[in-house]
């Protein structure tokens, strides 16, 4: 009899905590929109604006991607830092250094520090996946921009997953196009802050072809992505991402 | 007779005899001390670094010290286990460890660490960890991703017990393990680089983590009164490498596993050799001057006891007499001083904090506590004694040489 009244308390308590109502849709909408921002392939040629107090320097990638595990990053401008290159293929990073001729597998000390001296770290390259499986999402409300709806959806890491982050926010508008991602410490305090701009037809579909990684409380260190072209495919070939292509690739 | 003499002379002159004694009480004592300080904070050194995860005596798989990975564990351990059970002298106490390096990070910061997988209840009896926890708690055996910090961590991460810690590491498979640990406490060590160094979890989380199965990566046995030269690890040592196989073990002792350590006490003992030379040299200036001194002012006696008829030789032996009661004296008066000061500091010790982050660069303790070993004050004194006599050879000889006409031209 006790039990009984015990789950009926549950029963009429749980759909009302907030932790429990989670939308169904919500991890399904952060995939989809990972999904749409990647595309199954694409070739693109990047931009990259790295910006701090006292100098900022501007690199031109080239990158071939397929899904979120394979993906192969190439500087092709400056000259002086042509040929560097970043190989990625399921949880395993190399870079490659036409100075020292030698690809080098990056050990686990590597991957949390920053990729060419960006703001992005080489474990926002390499893991980025684990962003749909190791959180729990729930939409926190919406807004419109442009005309559209905007999902404002809230990621906590799941209890024993391994992410430095203790929530993740993200803004992701109805046609799936990711308009910002906001990454706390486990105190809920800003650490840095995705943004994307300038929503434009490129490749055949709605892209942002600005984005800025931003720093919280430090105005000026920032880096930027320009995408001067992106090309979605469905698919690339697997031999593309081998370590001689990025060795060779560059030359 | 001479004895007798002697006696009287040196005291013919107070002043000259307790100025030139001084020199000889300050020249003891000083050695006295100062062995006693350097031997203390030798004592203390090798307390110091045995507890941080040293051990006395540590077996590991053939080649992990030269390459620390995952793939140089000892895949089982059960042989290891009895060889140690079997030869455990009285009151040793001994556990298993999983090492490894390891990237510890959370959303702002991240550095390297030593991950050190142990056994909670053991691992107590063996290192410094068991009585360092000063916030939160120690690790329990039954405990499940929880992580201990040094203090010095905890403080560079910004960062407060019960947050989460992301380790990453090498593990059996060459794949990247990373597993989130919650912080449950943190350490206080005599150095902050140990703070900064060392990260704690279970064996058996280190374990799971790592894909070791029962591996471990070291065997530590720990026992009070190390010695300084090692010699008992040694009969230990050699006990244990008649029960495990040469191609897989490697049993060593803290002065093999500390080679930059044992080089430093070396130096240590030759630095102690070298005071005791330069404080002599000072000392053996004055005691000639002195003596000489005192002779060059007796001559008219010299000269009077050489027409009585007295052989240079009795002359010669007159003044080494009085020589060997003036530094007798002195030693005396400068090892009670000596032994009393470092009695009375050996309670309080001497502290070092204000010095703290040069001395740490040693495994130098904050608080010196000086010893006294008997061989030091032996040979201080041997050396004050011997040498000193040496010395006042000369002026001796000096006035065994003065003939009767000399003495009666210098009035």
């Amino acid at each position: 009899m006790r039990n009984r009244i015990i789950l009926l308390l549950l029963f009429i308590l749980v759909p009302s905590m907030p932790g429990f109502a989670a939308d169904p849709d919500a991890k399904s909408l952060v995939a989809d929109s990972f999904n749409y921002m990647r595309g199954r392939a694409s070739i693109s040629t990047v931009d990259m604006t790295v910006h701090r107090p006292d100098w900022e320097r501007v690199t031109t990638i080239k990158a071939w991607t397929i899904g979120e595990k394979t993906s192969l990053f190439l500087i092709v401008a400056p000259p002086k830092d042509k040929g560097n290159g970043t190989l990625k293929k399921g949880r395993y990073m190399w870079t490659y250094n036409p100075k020292v001729n030698r690809a080098i597998k990056l050990p686990p000390s590597m991957m949390s520090q920053a990729w060419q001296g960006s703001d992005f770290s080489n474990n926002d390259l390499a893991k980025s996946d684990t962003l749909i499986n190791d959180f729990t999402h729930y939409i926190e409300g919406t807004t419109i921009a442009d005309g559209k709806k905007v999902y404002i959806i809230k990621s906590i890491p799941k209890p024993d997953a391994p992410v430095v982050w203790g929530m993740l926010k993200l803004k992701i508008r109805q046609d799936l196009i990711l308009l910002e991602e906001s990454f706390f410490d486990e105190d809920f305090k800003l650490v840095k802050t995705l943004t994307t701009r300038e929503i434009k037809l490129t490749g055949g579909r709605l892209y942002p072809v600005k984005w800025k990684m931003q720093k919280a409380g430090a105005k000026d260190e920032y880096t930027r992505l320009a995408y001067r072209s992106i090309v979605f495919k469905e698919t690339l070939p697997q031999q593309l991402f081998s370590l001689s292509n990025l060795k060779n690739a560059g030359r | 007779m001479y004895s007798q003499l002697a006696w009287r002379n040196i005291w013919r002159n107070p002043r000259r005899t307790i100025v030139i004694m001084t020199a000889v009480i300050i020249g003891v004592f000083s050695m006295i001390f100062l062995c006693g300080l350097m031997r203390g904070m030798e004592v203390e050194m090798i307390r110091n670094n045995l507890a941080t995860l040293t051990g006395n005596i540590q077996i590991h798989q053939k080649g992990y010290r030269a390459d620390p990975v995952v793939e140089n564990s000892m895949t089982d351990p059960v042989l290891l286990e009895n060889a140690i059970k079997t030869n455990l002298p009285e009151g040793a106490a001994w556990a298993m460890r999983v090492r490894v390096n390891a990237i510890v990070s959370n959303a702002r910061h991240s550095t390297g660490v030593t991950f050190v997988g142990i056994d909670p209840a053991k691992e107590a009896r063996v290192s410094f960890i068991g009585k360092a926890v000063t916030d939160g708690r120690y690790l329990n055996s039954d405990d499940t991703n929880k992580i201990l910090i040094g203090r010095a961590l905890l403080d560079k991460f910004k960062t407060k017990i019960g947050h989460k810690l992301i380790v990453m590491s090498q593990d059996a498979d060459d794949e990247i393990a990373s597993t989130a640990f919650r912080i449950v406490g943190t350490f206080r060590a005599e150095m902050e680089s140990t703070e900064k160094a060392y990260v704690f979890v279970t064996l058996s989380d280190a374990q799971k983590m790592l894909k070791l199965k029962n591996g471990i990566s070291e065997a530590a046995i720990a026992f009070k009164g190390q010695s300084i030269d090692g010699q008992k690890e040694k009969a230990l040592a050699q006990k244990l490498k008649s029960r495990l196989p040469d191609s897989i073990y490697k049993v060593e002792t803290w002065p093999e596993l500390l080679p930059m350590m044992r080089e430093y006490l070396s130096l240590f003992d030759n630095f102690i050799y070298i005071w005791y030379f330069v404080v002599f040299i000072a000392m053996g200036f004055g005691i000639v001057n002195t003596t000489l001194m005192a002779i060059f002012e007796r001559m008219r006696e010299f000269g009077l006891l050489k027409a009585l008829g007295m052989k240079p030789v009795s002359i010669i032996r007159g003044v080494i007499t009085e020589s060997f009661f003036l530094l007798v004296s002195g030693i005396i008066i400068g090892n009670i001083a000596g032994i009393i000061t470092v009695f009375l500091i050996n309670r309080t010790g001497i502290d070092l904090s204000a010095l703290a982050a040069g001395v740490e660069m040693w495994g130098m303790p904050r608080v010196i506590h000086p010893e006294l070993w008997i061989i030091d004050v032996i040979t201080a004194n041997l050396v004050v004694l011997v040498l000193g006599l040496v010395v006042s050879i000369y002026p001796a000889a000096k006035a065994a040489r003065f003939t009767p006409i000399e003495a009666l031209e210098k009035t």
